[in-house]
């Protein structure tokens, strides 16, 4: 079965941050809740390099670990998602996770965080596919219908790939490849080949 | 004739050392520059700024949550309340007699305040555990209403846990017999009925003293951090840890404490309702406390 994963190439991402609107207008995401977020390094300084950051849906993920309410699952195909009316709230996943993708919108009671959010790969939830309470709840179910998440769908530069792993994994191969990376550059050899 | 000569030189070793070092500044050329831009170094340390060092104590956090803590809670739970049933079969209660002179021991305000802080500390537990246990009930409304309580219940200790600190800290500072009273584990491994040294409060009595005061306000700030969870995530997951450890060391407490008051001597909660102990009980079990 096909393994869901995400892959930010940095050569191409631009920082338009068109994959954090979609995802947020796309799913009808809360205020004060990102799901996917772009982070620029180095900015303004030689090798600025910008990169698009949601839940990896890792193997092995900690935040399943951690939960002691077992809210969160992975499915078959690698993409992990929470049930939000299992959730309490804790914040455990959002400490276990080396992503920072576990999203708390504010609670009602003292303050206390809700139920957590984050990327669902735009496969929406444990409840019934396109079911008004899916939709509510978590967003569209876009892997249902055979589509790919909405952010990587609509990046401009197909910087953010996001797929069955194998598949990404490829494209991505054959960009390195034909684009070079380091000495290997466009030009170099005719430009720089003393050094 | 010489000072030409002389100048001469001088201007050659300038532009002799003014040379050296603008080829040493110039040395990593901008070749140098962009080659280090695509280097799996760069990259390395680019990215590993974004995560920071999950390894450090995101890693601990998550073995500790996912596989040790609850298995301790558990054990805890389980053992202490076990070992306790078999003391009360193999040993028994100690046994006074409540009539006959009366000593008080506590004012009506600190019985007011030692039930306030009671309440409000074994909510915390019950509702702790039922969080960590969480999976077991699936976790949904009850265990979020676990988790409300948990909130409201902290916030009420506070108050009454700094003025319990207040009240008795002047009789908590260990002495001299404290160390004997650890080693006979205060005389309940036997049956016999002799004096144990003990001033106003035993060793463990003082040991839960510390443990629930400045414990109990450890938990209470570390619990905070939790909640807020606006620190660096590094200070969060530390202060879980440190919640979780504390909580272990507390819940074997309380269950101690319980057991003591509840069963172990009997009638021994009486005095934290009525505010006075019999004089046969504290001439046995706290003999070295002067009263008038």
């Amino acid at each position: 079965m096909a393994r869901m994963r995400f892959l930010c190439d940095t050569e191409r991402c631009i920082d338009c941050s068109g994959c954090v609107v979609a995802c947020k207008e796309g799913n009808h995401v809360p205020v004060g809740i990102n799901r996917r977020r772009v982070i620029t390094m180095k900015q303004g300084e030689p090798g600025e390099k910008s990169l698009s950051i949601a839940c990896m849906h890792c193997s092995d993920a900690p935040c399943i670990a951690v939960c002691p309410v077992d809210a969160i699952y992975q499915r078959d195909d690698g993409i992990v998602l929470v049930d939000k009316k299992t959730c309490i709230g804790c914040g455990y996943c959002f400490m276990a996770c080396p992503f920072g993708a576990p999203q708390f919108p504010k609670g009602n009671v003292f303050g206390a965080r809700g139920a957590m959010d984050k990327c669902t790969f735009c496969a929406g939830g444990p409840e019934e596919n396109f079911g008004k309470e899916e939709t509510q709840l978590y967003g569209q179910n876009r892997i249902a219908e055979g589509k790919v998440p909405l952010c990587a769908s609509m990046c401009a530069t197909k910087a953010l790939l996001a797929g069955d792993g194998s598949v990404v994994a490829d494209v991505y191969r054959d960009r390195v490849f034909k684009r070079g990376s380091g000495v290997n550059a466009w030009g170099w050899s005719k430009a720089y080949d003393k050094s | 004739m010489r000072r030409l000569i002389a100048s001469g030189v001088l201007i050659m070793i300038v532009y002799a050392v003014v040379l050296v070092i603008s080829t040493a500044i110039a040395a990593p050329t901008s070749m140098d520059g962009l080659t280090r831009l695509f280097s799996p170094e760069y990259y390395a340390e680019l990215y590993g700024g974004i995560t920071g060092d999950w390894q450090k104590y995101g890693g601990p956090f998550t073995y500790l949550t996912s596989d040790i803590f609850w298995k301790i809670y558990l054990g805890i739970i389980c053992v202490v309340p076990a070992v306790f049933f078999l003391h009360y079969i193999a040993v028994g209660p100690k046994v006074f007699s409540h009539e006959g002179p009366q000593i008080r021991f506590f004012s009506r305000f600190t019985i007011v305040i030692h039930w306030l802080g009671a309440i409000a500390f074994v909510t915390c537990a019950v509702s702790g555990l039922l969080m960590i246990f969480g999976s077991f009930v699936g976790g949904g409304g009850f265990i979020r209403f676990a988790r409300y309580a948990h909130i409201v219940a902290a916030l009420v200790f506070v108050i009454p846990g700094i003025i319990m600190f207040l009240t008795w800290v002047k009789d908590m500072f260990p002495t001299l017999y404290d160390i004997k009273w650890i080693f006979i584990l205060g005389g309940y491994l036997s049956k016999q009925k002799k004096p144990i040294p003990a001033g106003k409060y035993n060793a463990g009595q003082k040991a839960w003293f510390w443990l629930s005061t400045l414990g109990g306000l450890t938990m209470a700030a570390t619990g905070y951090i939790i909640w807020e969870m606006g620190m660096a995530l590094d200070t969060v997951r530390i202060s879980a840890i440190i919640h979780n450890i504390l909580g272990i060391g507390l819940m074997a407490f309380l269950l101690t404490h319980m057991y003591m008051s509840l069963f172990a001597i009997k009638g021994a909660i009486q005095s934290m309702i009525t505010g006075y102990k019999s004089k046969d009980e504290v001439d046995h079990l706290h003999s070295r406390y002067k009263y008038e």
